[in-house]
Formats: structure tokens, C-alpha cells, sequence
């Protein structure tokens, strides 16, 4: 090997300390990028290929009861491809061995062999059930605590139990898949629901194109007309929703969360490449003799450059080998997290060309790049400088020329007159902490790239606990959009006073409200219709809705034909303001109603509106009755709320009534507070790695620092300082820079938390939300910064007061 | 006469050939918050092939900087330095960074007080550096030549030891091999015994003087141990940046004519 490669493969273990940091903190971005974009790209894939795979209807239709006959007209159409019947109802189920009641959406399926469209995958058990026996998706299993060969205890509106057989587990990535308030799903036969009490006849329509499986339009269109067909034919549509065969309805979403995670693996990379130019500027000072020497014996420019280039490659090159086999196995191992965690099945473990290729090119260009400015200006020093060590002594002093008489700086005059006054205040700082202080600010283009990264890292780790309780905020507040502490649920209206009379001889509740709940669609000026919405009716002056409005006013007694509709109408007629006028058809029938306020919801949870129950009572024929009742209690966490439903649910079912469900509002929302957990999660982990390489970067300005002070070290050895004093100074200094990162990381973590939740809200919700703060992650931040600050000094620190004082003063 | 300018003793050095080194009115001006401070004031001086020319005066009369003008390691504030080599005069201060380090390369060899080893290379390798810089040499090659350049200054037993392991008088020796890789014309010097004990710094002054009378290379050494005086073919006495004359004229001639510089031996540096 020529000698001056030679000295390039010498330099990268000279200090293997050195080059572990530098090698790791490239590694970290390379993998976070690697893991993510790996994971985009197999999800993208996989999600939508596995969405396809499951034959997803175009178009379903919940509508009122309907037989063969209607089915068999459907699919004459030449528009359809297939359609399939199904019965949906829900019902309270329990496992033999447990106590507490589920809520299950039970699928009832003609025949599960020639079933074509929404196909199950088989988990476990047999993948069709046979006459008084259930298949459970996996999220009803590990709802309900049962394996297969267990029985369930369902029941039924009068009261009464059945039982039935679980026989096979399987997954169902299409049913409910973009409503995260959806119950898990049980599957039976059409010949079960006579035992469940159930007609045997079907109330949704499922039905695929016969082409142009993904053109919107055209599926809207079919799905328009069967709508009409199925109400000419005098039964009442609820609702029709379409969907495109090739595209999963959360593509979009876990697409933009993998985009946010991806600006944090870029930050990441950003962050490691400050790192990087602070330790090549150190190593580039200390090897300013070295590039003397070589230019001396005739090295030039190029041949300078060249060397430290490949120098910087070889970081990139090991930080490569580390990261993208890890990188490719994070990829797989995420895109497997998400694909259980909604339901679909990936293709198999593969290497992701263009991950592989992002990471090498980010592997080498991130060094190199952040590299390129200390290795220029460091070849194309001129030998007197190099030889005679000009530089070093410049970046230290300030100072520019040879000779030069070097000038106390106005950071410096501040420090002493600080000093001075505190002392005549009779406060004396020890002299070894001042050391540390002054220490902290004497290389301050090093300490600007450590503070730029601790501090990014720390901002970004405090935002996500404001990000995680801005987003549990926002999951309150649309609960209490239509959740109580429990909601009761009857098959067959009630009058309210007989609701409330009985429902206050309970122990613990505190009122009780009556609601009602429609389905209309908008319809747009050429009567065609758009979108379906959702109309919830709670009394005019309900107490337990506290709406996010965005303009107009809420709902109010009197209001007639006038409603508050969610924003997502906005992505409808952008235009839309209070006091204009919405097209609807309800029951058949086309009304104009008055917009009088819009308010914040969940935008892939469609279109609701509301409207004073008084007003939908009388135009029911429901005047002072209704299905559904929303009950306060005098406490509500989860576990109370739970123990009143069984006990509101008990109390009625005793006095005859036909309740269908009483559920704790909590249980509704936790379920969507765990699916958002998991993405405050990922960013956690992200923040934490942001956070890893500023320690790491601390660590290597720590041990820099200790480095170029090794002769400073040895005169405050030689005048008597002892290891632990030695230890402090250096300690003390990273503390100092640590705390300092911190304040600083308070103040940027507040356009973070607002960058941050507003992409995630926009991304989850399709809406932008309020941001809510919480002292945690200042707290949880504020000592981990410390904890890292001193673990990064204590390595430095340790070298430094191990070294001799012969080995310090012959040091040079 | 200008106090400045010294004539070369013998008229055929004037002849251009002759000639290797010529400078002109070299001035070199340091800046300052302090103030200016003239390092060189106006240096004339020639130097011949195959001298042994010694730079001499006190601790900041400006002598390594004079060197540096030479050798292009520094810039000159005004005034010329020439250097005549394979036929053609480089007027030194005229070459870009870049052209100056490859120049410097193939032409001269430098020896430094503090050896200037790097530390990671082994003594092999360090010979090798500059050969593998110019690219006058195939890398096989190289190796043999920084081979024979070790055995030249005895010492190619540690040739695959790094420089930590051999003392300071045997640094230099390989700081000298060095210096010779690319066969340069002329080695300048930087007080290479400074830092030496007196009989280590006999052996190595020795081995110039051999340098110069088998190789026929061109020395120039600064220098601030008067007693070295005699031992070179000629002196250059240097005052607060200007030349002076020599404290006794007696000593430059009689080192010029001293017969037992003759009988130094390269190998070893013992007198025979």
C-alpha cells in the first residue's frame, strides 16, 4: 500500500473512540432513513396489493332488510362484476370465562366457499363456519380473550344467552378499515342468525365493478344509480360507501405519518452531520502537522484533499455496513408492526432497492458533504501555518495573524466582570467550576454545531409528549361529540321520562339525555348525490356536547331544518359558509336545510351533523321517545363508567326493557387513544435516536475538548488538582452545555409541537387541531439531558484524569 | 556596497549555470495589531552548486525565515527568489500553492529540527512519502530506494519501526533519507542539530557534509551554533533581518580550507 493511503487507513483507527462516534452517528441516520423509506416502499406495496388480493367491494350499501331476489336483479346488472349479500348487526358477546361484555359487529355471510368479495384470511382454525359457529378476527380475539375451541356467550336483546363455537380465526383488512371507533368483527353463517335472533335475510349489499374497479367516478356513478334502483324497489337506503379496488383507505394516512417519520430520519441525518464536521474539524486540526509534513515533501492541494476525502468515505463506508442490514431488517420488521396493526398481510421479507440505494447515497454524501468544508480549508492550509500549528492556536485564540497580540473579546470582559461582581457580593464560584464555564464557551464554533444538535433533539423529544397530549385532547373532545359515560342502546323507542325515572334509581348517574340519530345525503346542485352524513340529534341544550366550532354558532332550541355540520363538508363545497343553504335527502325525501355553524371532527369518520332532537322527535313520530341514551355519572374513568353500563344494562333488562347495548363512552375512545399511541411511539423512538446522536455529538466535543486540553490538564495536575477534581471540571462543563441545550430546546420545542401536531393532526384527523401542552417532556427531558450530558463527560473525563503529568506536558 | 548584498567568493559562480540560488531584494513584512515587523530588510545573495552554505546568526535574526523564502514555505513581502533546476530558473515566488508543494517535492529536500515524522507511518514509509507524492517513482521501486536511502544512513534494521521507537539522533538520520527520496538538488536545513546532543549532532552534521562532497548536493542550513561556522564552505551572518559581516572573516576562509573535512565518512560519520 502507498504509504499515504497507508496513513488514511492508520488515521481511521488511530482513534477507534473517534471513529466509533462518527461511524455510529452516520449509522443512526442511515438507518432511520434505511428502516423508513424501506417500510414506505413495502408498505405501499404490500398494503395495497394485499387490499386487492381480498377482492374489496366497490360499493357498499346498508340498507333495510332485503332477500335473494334483490341480490340476483343487482348482479344482472351489466355495471357489476359480483354483489353479495350480508347481514351486520352488533350485539354484546363474552367469553364463558370472563365477565365483561364486548361489543362485536357480527358479519352473517351466505356461503363462505363461494364467497368473492371482502375475502377473509384464514388465521387459524377452519376459514368457514358451520351452523351455531363463529369466526373471530384477530382483534375480537385478543378483545374477548378466547382461542379457538372456546365458547361465546351472546346476548340477545331480550336478555337471553346463546352460545356459540369460535372455529377459526381469520384477519379481514377491508371491513371497518379506516373507522379506528369501528367494534371487532365476528363471522357466522346465514343459518346461525335465527339462534342470535336475527331474520335471515341480508341488510347490506357488496358489489365490485365490472370495470374501471378504480375510477371514482364512475363507481360513484353505479353506486348513485343502484341507490336508486334499491329505494324504487321500495326499501330505504342507510348509507353507500365506495371504495377503489387498488388503493387501501389508509394508504394515504400511514403514507403521511411514514413522511413525517421520514422528515425526522432526514433531521437525524442532518443532525449526525454536524456531528460529523465538528469531529473532522478536531481531527483535521490535529492532523495539521501531518498535512504540513506532506506538503513539505511536496503533497499538494488535491493530493491532501483526496486523502481526507477517502478518509471521510471510509466513515461513510463503515457506517454502511452497519446500518443497511439493520436498516433492511427495521424496514421489514416496522412494515410487519403496521401490517398486524391494520390488518393486512405483506408479501415476504425482500431488500428494497431503493432503500438500499437512498442509504448508500446517504451514507456517502452526508459525510461527505459535511465533511467537504473542514477538509478544503484543512488542504489547503499553507505549510508555515500547518508546520508551525497558526491554526490551532488561531481557532483558540481569535486571532488571525502571526504574532498577533491577542485582545480580551467582550464575552470574555463579561465573564470576568460577572465574576468579579459576584464575588463582591461574597458569592465565589470554585475556580474549577469557572474553569468548566469558561471552558464550555472557549471553542464556540464547536460548541454552536453540539448546542445546534443536543438542542434539536431535545425540542423534538419534548414536542412529541405535546404532540401525544394534543392528539388525546383532540380524541376527548370528538368523543364527547357523541359519547357519554355510558351510552344505553335499545331495540325499540322508549319514552324519556320512563328512561330517566329509572335510570336515576341507579346509584352514581347524574342525568340523562335522549338522542336520536338519521342518515341523509348532501346532494349536489344537479341533485346528484355526493356524500352520505351522519345527522345526530341530542337535545338542543345538551350538556355533554362541547363542539370545536369554526365559524357560525351550535345548534339551539327552535332551530328548524337548520344544522351545525363537521368541516369535512368543506372538501364538498369549499365555499360553504353559515347561513347558506345544503341540499339533502332524507327518507326519500329533498329538503333544503340552513348551515348555521361548521365544527371540527374527524374527517375520514365522514360528515356529521346535528340537529335539536325536538326537532327530529316531532318529524318522527318520536316526539319525547328515543333508541339511544346518553347518561352522565358522577365519575368518569373508565373503569366506572364500565361498571355503571353493566349496571344501567342489568337494572333494564330486570325491568323488561329491550336493551341492545350499554357501552362505556372510555372503551370507545381508548381503542382509537391505543391506535394513536403507537404512532406518539414511533416518534418517541425517533425523537430518542434525534436525542442519541446529540449525545453523541456531546460525547465527541467532550472528548475533543479534553484532547487539545491535555497540557492544561497536566499544569492543574501539577499544581495539585487530583483525579476527581480533574473529573469534575470536565463533567461540569458537559453539564453546562447540557442545561444549556435544554433552555434552548424549550424555546424551539414550541414551533416543533406546532409543526409537528399540525402534520399529524392534518395527516390522522384531515384536520388541523388546537395544541395542547404538558410539562412531561420538559421534565422527562430535562433529566435525560442531564443523565446524557454527564454520561457523555464521564469517558472524556475519565481519560483525562488518567493521564500523567509527564505524559501531559510531553503532549505536542 | 549595499550591506546586504554578498558577493560568492568565486567569480565562476556567477556564471548562470553555476548559480542555483538567487535572491533579490528579499523583503518579508509580518503584520500586527502590535505593528509591522520586517523579519528580512532587503536580502541579495546568491548560492552556488555543491555549497555547504550556513545560515547563521541569533534566535529571530530572521534565518528559518530566509529559509522559508527559499524553500517557498512562506511568501516574500517583495523582491525575488530564484532557482535554477534541469536547465530552468523558477522564480519560486511565482508558483501557485499547488505548483510550489510539487516543486518543492522534486527539487529540494527539507530537514526540520523537530524531525517531522509522521508518527503512524513506519521509517520505510516515511522515506517512501515524498516519492509517492511527486509520483517519480513505481511504487515498488520507491521501496527499494527508501531501502538503500535507510542503509545509507544506517538503519534499516528499524526500517519497518515507526519513529516512536528510535531516538532523536536517528530520526533526523531518517529525516535526511527523506529529504533525499526524490533526489533533490538542494536540501535546506532548519537547525537539524538543534535539538540533539553534541556528539549526535556531530554525526549528523557529518553526514551533510558527505552529502555534499560524494552526492554533490547543495546544502543550505540555518543555524545559530557559531562554532559550526568553520564547517561550512561558506556562511551567510544574519543580524535583525539583514546580512552582517562575519565576526571574523578568518573563521569563513578557514573552514573553507580545512583538509579535514575531506576525510569525514559518510558511513557512520566517524573521521578515518
Amino acid at each position: 500500500m502507498r504509504p499515504r493511503w497507508r496513513k488514511v487507513f492508520l488515521d481511521l483507527f488511530e482513534h477507534k473512540g473517534r471513529t466509533l462516534l462518527v461511524v455510529l452517528s452516520i449509522a443512526i441516520g442511515v438507518f432511520s432513513i434505511g428502516v423508513i423509506s424501506g417500510a414506505y416502499v413495502i408498505i405501499s406495496n404490500d398494503m395495497s396489493a394485499s387490499y386487492a388480493a381480498n377482492q374489496p367491494a366497490n360499493v357498499e350499501i346498508r340498507m333495510s332488510d332485503f332477500d335473494d331476489d334483490l341480490l340476483a336483479a343487482i348482479r344482472n346488472l351489466h355495471e357489476v362484476g359480483d354483489a353479495e349479500g350480508r347481514r351486520v348487526f352488533n350485539m354484546r358477546v363474552r367469553s364463558t370465562q370472563e365477565d365483561q361484555w364486548v361489543t362485536l359487529d357480527i358479519v352473517a355471510v351466505d356461503d363462505f366457499a363461494t364467497n368473492v368479495l371482502n375475502l377473509l384470511t384464514p388465521v387459524a382454525g377452519v376459514s368457514a363456519p358451520g351452523r351455531n359457529e363463529i369466526l373471530l378476527e384477530q382483534e375480537a380475539v385478543e378483545a374477548l380473550r378466547v382461542q379457538v375451541g372456546d365458547e361465546l356467550v351472546f346476548q340477545l336483546p331480550g336478555g337471553s344467552l346463546k352460545t356459540l363455537t369460535v372455529v377459526g380465526i381469520v384477519q379481514d383488512s377491508l371491513t371497518g378499515v379506516d373507522d379506528f371507533l369501528a367494534p371487532p368483527c365476528g363471522y357466522i353463517t346465514l343459518s346461525t342468525l335465527p339462534r342470535l335472533g336475527q331474520a335471515q335475510t341480508f341488510n347490506r349489499i357488496y358489489a365490485s365493478m365490472a370495470e374501471g374497479q378504480d375510477d371514482v367516478l364512475h363507481i360513484r356513478t353505479v353506486a348513485d344509480d343502484l341507490r336508486e334502483r334499491i329505494e324504487r324497489s321500495g326499501y330505504m337506503v342507510v348509507r353507500t360507501s365506495i371504495s377503489l379496488t387498488h388503493e387501501h383507505p389508509l394508504a394515504s394516512t400511514v403514507n403521511a405519518i411514514l413522511g413525517i417519520l421520514l422528515a425526522l430520519g432526514v433531521l437525524i441525518v442532518f443532525l449526525s452531520s454536524s456531528l460529523i464536521a465538528n469531529t473532522l474539524n478536531a481531527l483535521l486540526n490535529q492532523h495539521l502537522r501531518h498535512i504540513g509534513v506532506m506538503k513539505l515533501v511536496g503533497g499538494r492541494n488535491r493530493q491532501v484533499f483526496v486523502m481526507y476525502l477517502v478518509l471521510i468515505m471510509a466513515f461513510g463506508v463503515l457506517s454502511l455496513l452497519l446500518a443497511v442490514p439493520l436498516g433492511g431488517q427495521g424496514a421489514y420488521a416496522l412494515s410487519a408492526y403496521i401490517a398486524e396493526q391494520l390488518g393486512f398481510t405483506l408479501q415476504g421479507y425482500r431488500i428494497v432497492p431503493l432503500a438500499f440505494a437512498v442509504q448508500i447515497a446517504i451514507g456517502l454524501l452526508v459525510p461527505l458533504v459535511s465533511g467537504l468544508v473542514p477538509v478544503v480549508s484543512g488542504s489547503r492550509v499553507t505549510v508555515l501555518k500547518a508546520i508551525s500549528g497558526d491554526l490551532a492556536r488561531e481557532a483558540e485564540a481569535g486571532s488571525g495573524s502571526r504574532g498577533r497580540v491577542k485582545r480580551e473579546t467582550g464575552w470574555e470582559r463579561f465573564q470576568t466582570r460577572v465574576t468579579a461582581a459576584l464575588a463582591r457580593r461574597g458569592i465565589q464560584i470554585p475556580r474549577p467550576l469557572l474553569i468548566s464555564l469558561r471552558n464550555t464557551f472557549r471553542r464556540r464554533g464547536r460548541l454552536v454545531l453540539t448546542l445546534f444538535t443536543l438542542t434539536m433533539g431535545g425540542a423534538i423529544f419534548i414536542a412529541v409528549f405535546n404532540v401525544q397530549i394534543t392528539l388525546d385532547d383532540y380524541i376527548s373532545a370528538i368523543g364527547r361529540y357523541f359519547l357519554a359515560d355510558v351510552s344505553l342502546d335499545f331495540d325499540r323507542p322508549y319514552r324519556l321520562s320512563e328512561v330517566e325515572q329509572l335510570a336515576t334509581q341507579v346509584e352514581g348517574v347524574v342525568d340523562v339525555e335522549g338522542w336520536l340519530f338519521l342518515s341523509a345525503d348532501v346532494l349536489d346542485p344537479d341533485g346528484m348525490v355526493v356524500e352520505n352524513i351522519d345527522i345526530l340529534a341530542p337535545p338542543a341544550d345538551s350538556v355533554l356536547v362541547s363542539p370545536i366550532l369554526v365559524a357560525g354558532r351550535w345548534i339551539q332550541p327552535g332551530d328548524e331544518r337548520r344544522l351545525a355540520i363537521s368541516e369535512a363538508i368543506l372538501a364538498i363545497f369549499p365555499d360553504l359558509q353559515p347561513g347558506d343553504l345544503l341540499r339533502l335527502k332524507i327518507n326519500g325525501h329533498e329538503e333544503d336545510w340552513e348551515v348555521v355553524g361548521i365544527f371540527k371532527f374527524v374527517g375520514r369518520e365522514g360528515i356529521l351533523a346535528y340537529v335539536p332532537y325536538e326537532y327530529i322527535a316531532a318529524v318522527s313520530n318520536l316526539s319525547n321517545r328515543s333508541y339511544s341514551f346518553r347518561i352522565v355519572t358522577t365519575q368518569h374513568e373508565r373503569a366506572y363508567q364500565v361498571m355503571m353500563g353493566e349496571r344501567l344494562d342489568s337494572c333494564f333488562r330486570q325491568n323488561g326493557f329491550h336493551v341492545r347495548q350499554a357501552q362505556a363512552g372510555l372503551a370507545t375512545l381508548d381503542k382509537a387513544s391505543e391506535s394513536l399511541d403507537i404512532l406518539v411511539t414511533f416518534l418517541l423512538i425517533m425523537a430518542l435516536l434525534t436525542a442519541s446522536v446529540g449525545s453523541m455529538g456531546l460525547t465527541g466535543t467532550m472528548s475533543m475538548n479534553v484532547l487539545e486540553r491535555t497540557r492544561e490538564i497536566g499544569v492543574m495536575r501539577a499544581i495539585g488538582a487530583d483525579d476527581r477534581a480533574i473529573m469534575r471540571t470536565v463533567i461540569a462543563e458537559g453539564m453546562v452545555i447540557g442545561m444549556i441545550s435544554w433552555v434552548l430546546g424549550v424555546i424551539l420545542s414550541l414551533p416543533f409541537s406546532l409543526l409537528l401536531s399540525s402534520i399529524v393532526s392534518l395527516a390522522v384527523f384531515e384536520t388541523p387541531i388546537a395544541l395542547v401542552f404538558t410539562p412531561t417532556g420538559y421534565f422527562i427531558w430535562l433529566g435525560l439531558v442531564l443523565v446524557l450530558s454527564a454520561v457523555a463527560s464521564i469517558v472524556p473525563a475519565r481519560n483525562a484524569a488518567r493521564l500523567t503529568i509527564r505524559e501531559v506536558l510531553a503532549y505536542e | 556596497m549595499d550591506a546586504n548584498v554578498v558577493m560568492v567568493e568565486s567569480q565562476d559562480a556567477l556564471l548562470a549555470p553555476q548559480v542555483l540560488i538567487e535572491l533579490h531584494e528579499v523583503v518579508k513584512v509580518y503584520h500586527s495589531e502590535a505593528g509591522d515587523f520586517s523579519a528580512l530588510k532587503g536580502i541579495t545573495a546568491m548560492v552556488s552548486r555543491g555549497e555547504f552554505l550556513g545560515i547563521v546568526g541569533k534566535s529571530g535574526a530572521g534565518k528559518s525565515t530566509l529559509l522559508n523564502m527559499i524553500s517557498g514555505v512562506d511568501r516574500l513581502t517583495s523582491g525575488e527568489v530564484r532557482v535554477r533546476t534541469e536547465g530552468e530558473q523558477i522564480s519560486v515566488h511565482h508558483l501557485s500553492e499547488d505548483d510550489l508543494a510539487l516543486w518543492r517535492g522534486r527539487t529540494i529536500g527539507v530537514v526540520h529540527q523537530s524531525f517531522q515524522l509522521l508518527p503512524m507511518l513506519t521509517l520505510v514509509e516515511n522515506i517512501m512519502l515524498p516519492m509517492d507524492l511527486s509520483g517519480r517513482y513505481q511504487a515498488r521501486a520507491s521501496r527499494a530506494r527508501a531501502l538503500e536511502l535507510l542503509q545509507m544512513v544506517e538503519l534499516e534494521e528499524h526500517a519497518n519501526k515507526p519513529p516512536a521507537f528510535i531516538s532523536g539522533g536517528q530520526q533526523q538520520r531518517v529525516a535526511i533519507a527523506r529529504a533525499l527520496a526524490n533526489d533533490p538538488l538542494l536540501i535546506i536545513a532548519d537547525e537539524p542539530t538543534g535539538s540533539l546532543d553534541s556528539v549526535t549532532a556531530d554525526h549528523i552534521f557529518e553526514l551533510f557534509q558527505q552529502l555534499v562532497e560524494k552526492q554533490g548536493k547543495t546544502i543550505v542550513m540555518v543555524t545559530h551554533d557559531n562554532s559550526l561556522v568553520p564547517r561550512f564552505t561558506r556562511t551567510l551572518h544574519l543580524a535583525d533581518g539583514s546580512l552582517v559581516a562575519p565576526p571574523t572573516s578568518e573563521h569563513a576562509v578557514g573552514a573553507a580550507a580545512d583538509p579535514t573535512r575531506r576525510r569525514f565518512s559518510l558511513f557512520g560519520g566517524k573521521r578515518q
